[in-house]
């Protein structure tokens, strides 16, 4: 698989992201348009159903309300006899097959003769025309709604729907219009004419009508109550009211009252365990009662989720195209990396000549490919530069190693120096900064019993401090063999150097001669450090200097000498700057306070061993850091001839 | 008491030998309206066959628009049926020889709704207003309180739906707290939208629903009658226990009768109806006819009637079931 940090995994990714996010948003935004869309088009769509549905029972019952109209204006205005009323009824029933009956009742004692109730009646019973006269202590039609509420209300009344009571299971409606006569100029109530309309034609007409798989239509009366139900046996039993009621769903009942206002209203509702819904309700003028259509939300919707689903698909697909063209794309391109890469590799091994990706399809490959070039040709002559420089640097290199011998044998250094001098044990050492340095010390035996000593530190380091100190060296030993004292010998020593020093060397010095029976030290001082004075008590001194330049500057310059003594077992030690400059990392310097607590700890310790522990004791303070400047010491102990 | 042993010899005899023949002593119930949930109890006690354990058979009939229960009493087609007390005095004052053998009900659920937008705040408005009534009867208490409150208005006889009211052809309805009022909120009035007046709140608590009798049958027939009233006050227990089951039994019983009906409605009168019962009230003696109840409907029938109608407690309640003695 990829490597979660390659560029193709990256490219891809970012690809990948950057689409799918501009995906999703054209989905959503269809998805949310086309939802409005299918919205406003079931609606139309609810309210043209609803509407024709309504048109459709409108027309079957609307131009039935003439008939009982006209019959009842004729009997108020004296047009029939109450003997012809079953005649006329029989006329209405037989010529409208969509009336099941049709009667007149009439107040009590309407007609006297005819007793309290007067109720002709015609209706169709199996296919025959059926007359009877109703109305009796079984039968008190006075208190029925159908002929109460025209009477009470003064207007036509279609009533709530009911069964025959002929067992046919029809569901019936009637309609009903009061009849008036006029006396002594007001309209004065006698009794009601009706028809009895079946629904079945009707309710099946609304029933049938199908909306997607599980939506359908539904009839309800003034009263909420169902006159159409999927579920047959709910028919006249349960109104919108008390399922409401019994699904605890308030929207139903909501939803009823507006019905019951003559509203129509288009929305959706949430019944608790059901699938939410939309409907659409508007009233029948006629009878008063509601249609409405019910739209289920998922199935109104479902062709949208088909198609979302199909878009997801689609976009799946298009995604994985994508990305597995973009891989090829970015494979194909960064291919010439991976031989870059390992022409790198090569190169780096040293084989400048290595061949390079040839097959190049981009601008910045062929611009890699450039400076890749341009970098070995590069490489090429720097190597050989640096060849040339290596084997110039390692010859001088050689020959510093050699001046460095040439150096060093320059100065004494096999110790104990003088086996047959007991009064005197001394040791010294030099460590260079650099193959040749600028230190330097010696001693040697001036006459019987005069020891001379000299530490110095040439200014400059390598190679020119070398040579300078070998000059200086050269003539101390030449000056000595001549002049006796230390102050004489540094006057003719700076006056040597002095001549045609045109490069301002010059050589700091400190220069003391041991008589080694009496224990006198006289010295002179060019500008040194000035040495430590170990006192046979353990008592350390910097030995007093006075002030005074190095050796070199001045030609005439007058170089003075002082006289200690020294008591059997006292100690002289020397250094050069690189002790007292010694640098740790932090850059702070050793210190002649250091040098002076070192030297008291180990006042007792021979030469060779104060020289060790000072050395450690720098080691210590340098901790690793590179040494810059020379280091050189020398130790002395005057032993005297033992009888001290 | 010698007549009365021989009589009783010879009903035990009677039963003897017809659960000796496999078929037990039989009794026609008719309860006073049609098939609902009011009588819930009664189908209950027989679907749950308490009569059968009883050792009695009994058949329940209904009213139909031309026969009420207490012409089935009278023609002896009904030997027990069920009657508000109130209407059982009139039948009592109006020459039947009836008997209460078990008072069930213990409160009384008529009351008068008014559109809140007619304007009739208290029972004063009635006066001049038209007024709905049942044509079946039972309108002895409303009568009587508009007589208490000298309140005139124009009775208008319903026959059994609530359409004359809801379109505004009445200003005042009588109801039944557990039928009609509930069968106006179900036809999608508010509570809110109506002003109600509770016979109760006007100090006509009158218990309804009790079981009634011949007098002659209470005597004849007094061990059946008491198996019926035990096993319909345990039909009653039942009921109240088991509503789903019950409603599901009346909701049956009715769709046979091609009776329109409803859980939610249904439901409402079931509630309703144990309310008034009121098996769980402890200061409640089922099945007893209370003197002061007994003293209240008496007074309404005679100031309503007739002043000189006599009618003694002890003649008038008869119980079935041996009651504890108290008021």
């Amino acid at each position: 698989m990829l490597n979660k940090k390659s560029l193709s995994f990256r490219i891809i990714t970012r690809v990948l992201l950057i689409t799918a996010t501009l995906f999703v948003l054209i989905l959503t935004l269809y998805y949310f348009y086309a939802r409005n869309s299918i919205q406003k088009t079931t609606r139309e769509y609810a309210i043209q159903l609803a509407g024709n549905i309504v048109g459709k029972v409108e027309s079957e019952l609307k131009p039935l309300e003439k008939i009982p109209q006209l019959v009842s204006a004729s009997i108020g205005l004296g047009f029939f006899q109450e003997d012809s009323l079953i005649r006329i009824l029989e006329e209405i029933v037989e010529r409208n097959p969509s009336i099941d009956g049709s009667c007149i009742a009439f107040e009590p004692y309407y007609f006297p003769d005819k007793g309290k109730y007067f109720m002709p009646y015609v209706y169709r019973h199996n296919d025959e025309i059926n007359t009877s006269f109703l109305g009796g202590n079984e039968y008190q039609y006075f208190y029925m709604d159908w002929y109460q509420i025209p009477k009470m209300l003064n207007k036509p009344y279609w009533s709530e729907p009911y069964f025959d009571e002929g067992g046919g299971n029809m569901l019936m409606t009637t309609y009903s219009h009061p009849i008036y006569i006029n006396r002594d100029g007001t309209p004065h109530f006698i009794g009601v004419a009706t028809i009895d309309v079946e629904l079945d034609k009707l309710t099946d007409y609304i029933s049938e009508v199908k909306i997607f798989e599980t939506g359908y239509a539904f009839m309800i009366t003034r009263n909420g109550v169902a006159v159409t139900h999927p579920d047959k046996t709910q028919i006249m039993n349960t109104s919108i009211f008390s399922t409401s009621e019994e699904w605890n769903a308030p929207v139903m009942r909501e939803i009823g009252r507006e019905l019951m206002q003559g509203k129509s209203n288009f929305r959706s509702y949430n019944i608790p365990g059901r699938n939410k819904r939309w409907i659409y309700y508007t009233h029948l003028n006629s009878l008063r009662w509601s249609i409405a259509v019910v739209y289920p939300d998922d199935e109104m919707y479902a062709s949208l989720k088909q198609m979302n689903l199909l878009l997801l698909v689609l976009i799946a697909v298009g995604l994985l195209i994508i990305s597995l063209v973009t891989t090829g794309i970015v494979r194909r391109l960064a291919a010439p990396l991976q031989q870059f890469s390992n022409s790198a590799h090569e190169i780096a091994q040293g084989n400048f000549e290595v061949e390079l990706p040839k097959e190049l399809n981009s601008i910045e490959m062929q611009e890699l490919n450039n400076a890749f070039k341009y970098m070995q040709d590069q490489l090429a002559i720097y190597i050989e530069d640096l060849k040339q420089t290596t084997s110039a640097k390692e010859k001088i290199e050689s020959e510093l190693r050699i001046a460095r011998d040439i150096q060093m044998s320059m100065i004494p250094h096999s110790f104990p120096p003088f086996p047959d001098l007991p009064q005197i044990d001394l040791y010294a050492m030099l460590n260079s900064a650099k193959e040749v340095g600028g230190d330097l010390y010696d001693f040697f035996v001036l006459d019987k019993n005069k020891f001379c000593f000299a530490i110095g530190d040439v200014s400059g380091k390598g190679v020119p401090a070398s040579l300078f100190m070998a000059v200086t060296r050269t003539l101390l030993r030449s000056i000595a063999d001549k002049h006796k004292t230390p102050s004489a010998i540094m006057n003719v020593l700076n006056k040597s150097l002095s001549l045609n020093n045109d490069s301002c060397m010059f050589v700091t010095f400190f220069l003391g001669i041991l008589d080694i029976e009496t224990g006198e030290l006289r010295y002179a001082n060019a500008g040194h450090n000035p040495p430590l004075y170990i006192k046979k008590n353990g008592k350390v001194l910097f030995m007093d200097m006075g002030t005074s330049i190095p050796l070199g500057l001045v030609g005439d310059y007058p170089y003075s000498e002082s006289t200690i003594k020294l008591l059997h077992g006292e100690k002289i030690f020397t250094y050069t700057d690189g002790v007292s400059e010694a640098e740790n990392a932090s850059h702070e310097l050793f210190g002649e306070e250091k040098i002076h607590e070192v030297i008291s700890k180990y006042n007792d310790a021979d030469p060779q061993s104060m020289i060790r522990f000072m050395t450690e004791s720098i080691d210590k303070h340098v901790d690793g850091f590179e040494q810059s400047d020379d280091i050189t010491m020398m130790s002395i102990n005057f032993k005297g001839n033992g009888s001290a | 008491m010698n007549m009365y042993k021989t009589t009783f010899s010879f009903i035990l005899i009677f039963i003897a030998v017809m659960q000796a023949l496999g078929q037990k002593p039989k009794l026609v119930f008719s309860a006073h309206w049609m098939p609902q949930a009011q009588f819930a109890g009664y189908y209950a006690a027989k679907d749950q066959g308490y009569y059968e354990e009883a050792g009695i058979e009994v058949d329940i009939i209904h009213p139909s628009a031309s026969v009420n229960a207490v012409e089935f009493l009278a023609t002896g087609e009904a030997d027990v049926i069920s009657l508000f007390l109130i209407t059982a005095m009139q039948v009592k004052h109006k020459g039947l020889d009836v008997v209460n053998i078990a008072q069930l009900s213990q409160h009384s659920a008529i009351m008068f709704v008014a559109k809140k937008d007619s304007g009739i705040e208290t029972i004063e408005d009635f006066d001049g207003k038209q007024v709905g009534i049942w044509l079946s009867g039972f309108d002895e208490l409303p009568r009587a309180m508009m007589d208490k409150f000298a309140v005139e208005v124009e009775w208008v006889p319903l026959l059994s739906t609530v359409n004359l009211f809801l379109l505004g052809g009445i200003d005042v309805m009588t109801v039944m707290y557990y039928n009609e009022f509930n069968q106006i909120y179900l036809s999608g009035i508010d509570r809110e939208e109506l002003n109600i007046f509770f016979a109760t709140d006007y100090g006509f608590n009158i218990p309804e629903d009790g079981l009634y009798t011949l007098r002659e049958t209470a005597v004849n027939k007094k061990e059946e009658l008491r198996a019926f009233v035990d096993a319909t006050l345990r039909g009653w227990a039942f009921a109240a226990k088991n509503k789903d089951y019950v409603l599901q039994l009346v909701i049956d019983i009715m769709r046979d009768n091609r009776i329109p009906s409803n859980k939610a409605h249904q439901s409402w009168m079931l509630d309703k109806v144990l309310e008034m019962i009121d098996l769980d009230n402890k200061n409640l003696i089922p099945g007893k006819l209370h003197r002061d109840d007994f003293m209240q409907a008496f007074e309404i029938i005679r100031y309503q009637y007739d002043l000189d109608f006599q009618l003694e407690y002890n003649e008038f309640f008869k119980p079935a079931l041996n009651l504890p003695q108290s008021n």
